[in-house]
């Protein structure tokens, strides 16, 4: 498999949720003749979309998993990464984001930049993902492509510039004009697949030169050349534009917006055209590592074929051809029967079978050249792991991974769904590291967290259908949190004598609240009046008490203790000793320090139409939320709130009832807060009511 | 204790007097500058005077969507702090978000009727009781006389003292008596008119019309690196 690099394009497309990312990924694959017929999301046929290979993904209409598939353009191999548009897979997003070179930002001609879009875009932007822009369903009903390119501008702050403008819109949108090559495109045949090139409408070349004028100027500040040819009005060649745009998009300090309808067939294979073109190949992208032996130093990556390998596993599959390892190469060629090592375990691989991945389809292959993505087989790792050539010692950068904010109670049904649920969970543990699971040791409860209630649901639908493992739930929980409010003094002693050696520990200092950090401790404790083999001892105990908090029983946060002073006895000071006593002083320093609860806030944004605005902005009002804003724009309005976690079990069904289905929501997690007094005063009512129970 | 602190300190107190607002109610304030002098900085100040003094303020704007109006607020609220060193911003910040709403909307889109739905929307469910509103962003043309005087209407009813900027141009003479001519077809609804000028590297805050600003004669400046309103340079 010879390839050349320059050839290749790992890309992604990334979008506010339905605003048909598969869609547009399946004509993808029809027109560069990876699959044979179109099957659409939700389709009246019931096959599903091509990418959708899962079953609940099908049924939903909503993509879970990032599926990767390639495919191939003019002679470019384009690898793709369906990415899921939901919130609560943002891990998924975010993954697949590290893999990519570059990005399709796709975005609804009538729903223009919705809140998803902004997530999405803010990955990107963390990642350094150039991309384009691609506005879907011109043929809807209000849509608008110049609003939308408006708002990439002022939302996104995208210099997003169009290089093509439609040829009518809403039912009469027919095709685009390429203002590159200054031609009108059709899309002919049943499925589109013929692209027919003809002249610029006569009523449209006024628009079409001067739109391209502002194109070629945009341009120009990334050309010489091309600033040149414009200042000595020489004939502005094809080939020159494009190098300018593609400069300008890599370093993404310009985003060209293409047009299309992908349901209606048209403008995907200008799209097409556009991310050869102007999307980066693996080469052009600077990819680090952090050398392990030398103080995490970064060092880039060289995409040399002969080069020592280093790979990342960025997705495990459990499907029908056993467990899948999606990795990308980022150095050397990894060919069967190599070995490599994994970084995080130390363990060596044997490489066995290769494979390259058309959603559920495989393809085996000899070898992964570098810069190209692909799947290992039976390979024990976790998803984020490296690989590497023996000898060398890099890992790519961690990725950022938030802490789960919901947690559920799970329990099995018998004792086959007991068996089947724990190799479940150890596989999506595996997979996604946002999904943690624990067991409750006073409820002796499985308790399974992760980023919404979404997120948690998909993953016991999918226990039940892939593993078959019935279990019943418990209802959701907030991850509440405590911390203290002001510094507090505490001096505590620790004296035991009851027979045998006595316990003997005292410890004085304060405790204060931090903000950016979870625990600190210093120890500001002179003349040896605790000597310095204790300290640690007293450090391991103030951190014990904080997976507790002693006034509910939730986790501790932002605390700084400052030990100070003490005093030790010769015969009973012992580390059992100090650890008590600093059990002690954190405990009298906590109470008198006004500890509060912490709650988890979301940042939830409603879209609704706006007759629907009073409705909504209740429906929050009524949970708790903070309203911060509403932003209106033309028939829809976003509004954007704050609103506890705790309130916003069951949102989705009262949304829908209270809009008759028209508004959607997204919520991400924003920040820890105090729990208002009286919601206060019921969770201790239920923490109470809750220990009674296990006892 | 921090509140307090600030609304001694800021400077906003400058221009409002601490007890007494400049505006009665329902009564119309303009700030009138070219484009990028700082009118929006000059009005957020002016809600974040309200807003320490517990009163509730409506921000509408015609021109930038919710984000960029909210990040108005932390930066100026951040300069505030960071010239008087008060700490931590952060649960000032949360407080003020109480007391303000923001709504933006299209510029073709926005009409009285539509703003007293949408008011009506809130405060019948009790989400919000405006006090004070901001108009940012309100283009001036002929149309614009009968749409402010409903608004004047409007204003009466529900007590709200309306602040509104109006962007002038460079090229543009003034009218006979010294106003801008933006501002002359409009001028009799108006209690109060704020001119923002920019001479040399100064930004003079000029009084156009209304009562006093403070008591004394004291010229007043927008310092051109935080945007801040103070007495001298």
């Amino acid at each position: 498999m010879k390839k050349q690099i320059e050839l290749i394009r790992n890309i992604g497309i990334s979008a506010h949720i339905d605003s048909g990312k598969t869609t547009l990924t399946e004509r993808i694959l029809y027109y560069t003749n990876r699959i044979h017929a179109i099957h659409d999301v939700k389709g009246k046929d019931g096959v599903g979309a091509t990418m959708d290979s899962m079953e609940l993904e099908k049924e939903r209409g909503i993509t879970i998993a990032s599926a990767a598939t390639f495919c191939k353009w003019k002679n470019h191999e384009i690898n793709i990464i369906d990415t899921p548009g939901h919130v609560d897979f943002t891990i998924e997003v975010e993954r697949s984001l590290r893999v990519l070179d570059g990005g399709i930002l796709v975005l609804c001609s009538v729903g223009g930049v919705q809140s998803q879009s902004m997530t999405v875009d803010q990955q990107m932007k963390r990642y350094k993902v150039p991309c384009v822009a691609f506005i879907n369903k011109c043929d809807r009903s209000g849509a608008n492509p110049s609003r939308v390119i408006q708002q990439l501008r002022e939302k996104l702050g995208h210099n997003a510039i169009p290089v093509q403008i439609p040829i009518g819109l809403e039912a009469n949108f027919i095709g685009v004009i390429d203002l590159i090559s200054m031609k009108a495109i059709y899309f002919d045949g049943d499925n589109g697949e013929k692209v027919r090139i003809e002249k610029i409408p006569a009523e449209l070349m006024a628009q079409a030169e001067e739109t391209r004028e502002k194109l070629v100027d945009a341009a120009s500040i990334f050309s010489d050349e091309l600033t040149e040819a414009i200042l000595e009005e020489k004939e502005i060649s094809e080939p020159l534009l494009i190098s300018a745009i593609r400069t300008g998009t890599l370093t993404r300090k310009m985003t060209p917006v293409f047009m299309g309808s992908a349901y209606k067939n048209k403008g995907i294979q200008p799209l097409l055209d556009a991310v050869t073109a102007y999307l980066p190949c693996p080469m052009d992208v600077e990819n680090l590592a952090l050398d392990m032996d030398n103080d995490e130093k970064p060092v880039i990556l060289s995409y040399g074929e002969k080069d020592p390998v280093v790979a990342l596993a960025f997705k495990l599959e459990d499907g029908a051809y056993g467990q899948l390892t999606y990795i990308r190469l980022y150095q050397g060629t990894l060919a069967k029967g190599d070995t490599i090592i994994n970084i995080r375990s130390g363990r060596k691989i044997k490489v066995g079978r290769l494979a390259r991945m058309h959603a559920n389809q495989m393809e085996e292959i000899e070898s992964i050249p570098p810069g190209f993505i692909g799947a290992l087989f039976g390979v024990d790792c976790a998803s984020g792991d490296t690989f590497v050539s023996p000898g060398l010692n890099l890992t790519m950068t961690s990725m950022y991974v938030p802490e789960p904010v919901i947690s559920l109670a799970i329990v099995p049904k018998d004792n086959k769904a007991q068996i089947n649920m724990s190799k479940a969970l150890n596989r999506f543990t595996k997979e996604d590291p946002t999904f943690k699971t624990h067991v409750n040791e006073e409820t002796m409860e499985t308790i399974i967290s992760g980023m919404g209630e979404l997120h948690l649901e998909v993953y016991i639908e999918r226990m039940r259908r892939e593993y078959n493992a019935e279990v019943t739930t418990g209802k959701p929980r907030v991850a509440y949190r405590e911390t203290i409010t002001q510094m507090a003094e505490f001096n505590y002693i620790h004296k035991k004598q009851t027979g045998g050696s006595g316990q003997y520990g005292r410890v004085a200092g304060y405790i204060e609240p931090i903000s950016d950090q979870e625990f600190v401790f210093e120890n500001k404790v002179v003349g040896a009046s605790i000597p310095t083999q204790y300290i640690a001892a007293c450090e391991k105990g103030f951190k014990n008490c904080l997976q507790k908090g002693p006034r509910m029983g939730f986790p501790v946060t932002g605390i700084k203790v400052v030990l100070n002073d003490g005093s030790s006895h010769a015969v009973d000071s012992s580390d059992m000793a100090f650890q008590a006593a600093a059990r002690g002083g954190f405990l009298e320093g906590y109470r008198k320090a006004k500890p509060v609860i912490l709650e988890p806030i979301m940042k939830v944004v409603v879209e609704a139409p706006t007759e629907f605005q009073g409705g909504a902005m209740g429906s929050l009002n009524q949970r708790r939320g903070m309203i911060v804003g509403s932003q209106d724009e033309g028939h829809m309005c976003s509004i954007e709130a704050h609103v506890p976690l705790a309130e916003m079990f069951g949102y989705s069904t009262v949304l829908r009832s209270l809009t008759q289905g028209k508004a959607q929501f997204t919520m991400e997690f924003s920040s820890y807060k105090p729990v208002p007094k009286n919601v206060e005063e019921d969770l201790i009512k239920k923490v109470a009511e809750g220990k009674k129970h296990v006892a | 204790m921090l509140k307090k602190d600030l609304i001694l300190r800021n400077p906003l107190r400058l221009i409002e007097h601490e007890t007494e607002d400049i505006l009665p109610e329902g009564g119309f304030g303009a700030v009138l500058s070219r484009a990028g002098i700082g009118k929006t900085a000059f009005i957020v100040q002016l809600a974040l005077n309200n807003i320490l003094r517990d009163k509730n303020v409506l921000h509408i704007s015609l021109a930038d969507p919710v984000n960029k109006v909210s990040l108005w607020y932390e930066e100026t609220l951040r300069n505030i702090a960071l010239l008087y060193d008060i700490k931590p911003i952060d649960k000032l910040y949360e407080a003020i978000l109480a007391h303000r709403l923001i709504m933006t909307f299209q510029v073709g889109g926005f009409s009285v009727p539509k703003l007293a739905e949408r008011l009506s929307d809130i405060t019948e469910q009790n989400i919000f009781r405006p006090q004070m509103m901001l108009i940012d962003g309100l283009p001036f043309d002929d149309t614009t006389y009968d749409s402010l005087s409903e608004l004047k209407v409007f204003a009466k009813q529900h007590g709200l003292h309306v602040w509104v900027t109006i962007r002038t141009h460079r090229h543009e003479n003034e009218s006979p008596d010294g106003l801008p001519l933006q501002f002359t077809g409009v001028s009799d609804l108006f209690e109060v008119a704020i001119q923002l000028q920019p001479e040399g590297e100064q930004i003079h805050v000029n009084l156009l019309k209304g009562k006093s600003i403070a008591t004394s004669n004291t010229q007043f400046f927008l310092d051109p690196a935080t945007m801040l309103i103070k007495d001298s340079m």
